[in-house]
């Protein structure tokens, strides 16, 4: 491959991310992506918020 | 002497709002909109019943799970002994990726670019935002929304789910990308963008 990731691979690393430790290739290929891609940031910026609010639901009074 | 009347007690209706957050985890656990309902309502009858043993240390949505887990860990026992098993509904079977070009066109840009969210802390506090929050939750589809509830409501481990679920982890990671990506979309649309909806 080599290929530069895209938006779509992206996504799937950064969801994936959540549920397990990412390769040190996967962590610098999407690096390189988002340093240049700021819809992919709003999205990381998405996910972490999911994260926070589903735990925030969890105890929510 | 005769129990309270649940309805003086003002934290009565503080109860029945968590209903929807406890139907959700005992589907999330049961996987059978009946069973569900049945160890949702065993779950509030207990808790009026005790209500007077909660101290308020936890919150009361954590206090009625703790109640509602006993419940469904009955209630999956009965169904085992009654039924050798609950069929799985749709959805949990392998997924392929003719969901990601609806999202990403050939060169796997977004179709939809995600915007950026202005302060979206604020909005956890504010009670209509759970509002969309959930409704949210119920456009996933079934094993979407099980799934993303156990994985990042519940916290459970991924190999937990997994084997519940009866599938691959690769599977599971599927299920949660398209879960988080739809709803990311749907709180984009109906919260956070410039013609949200169900705010």
């Amino acid at each position: 491959m080599g290929d530069e990731v895209n938006c779509r691979e992206a996504s799937r690393l950064l969801s994936v991310a959540y549920e397990r430790r990412l390769t040190a290739g996967e962590l610098g290929e999407l690096q390189s992506h988002l340093d240049k891609c700021f819809m992919c940031r709003n999205f990381d910026s998405q996910l972490k918020f999911l994260h926070q609010a589903s735990q925030r639901f969890r105890v929510k009074n | 002497m005769p129990p309270v009347a649940p309805t003086t007690d003002p934290r009565f209706a503080e109860i029945e709002g968590h209903r929807p957050y406890l139907l959700r985890y005992a589907l999330a656990q049961l996987r059978d909109a009946q069973l569900a309902e049945e160890a949702v309502q065993e779950c509030l009858v207990a808790a009026l019943e005790s209500l007077g043993t909660f101290g308020g240390k936890s919150s009361l949505r954590t206090w009625l799970t703790s109640i509602l887990r006993f419940k469904v860990i009955d209630l999956q026992r009965r169904a085992v002994s009654e039924r050798a098993n609950v069929p799985f509904d749709e959805g949990t079977e392998a997924e392929d990726d003719g969901w990601l070009d609806d999202l990403f066109d050939a060169t796997g840009h977004w179709r939809e670019p995600p915007q950026a969210w202005s302060n979206p802390e604020a909005a956890l506090e504010q009670r209509r935002f759970w509002e969309a929050f959930e409704k949210c939750l119920d456009r996933l589809p079934a094993a979407g929304s099980r799934v993303f509830f156990k994985r990042e409501v519940l916290g459970e481990d991924t190999d937990a789910i997994c084997k519940d679920e009866r599938i691959t982890p690769s599977n599971c990671w599927v299920i949660l990308h398209r879960a988080r990506i739809m709803l990311r979309a749907c709180l984009e649309k109906n919260w956070f963008g410039k013609e949200a909806t169900l705010g």
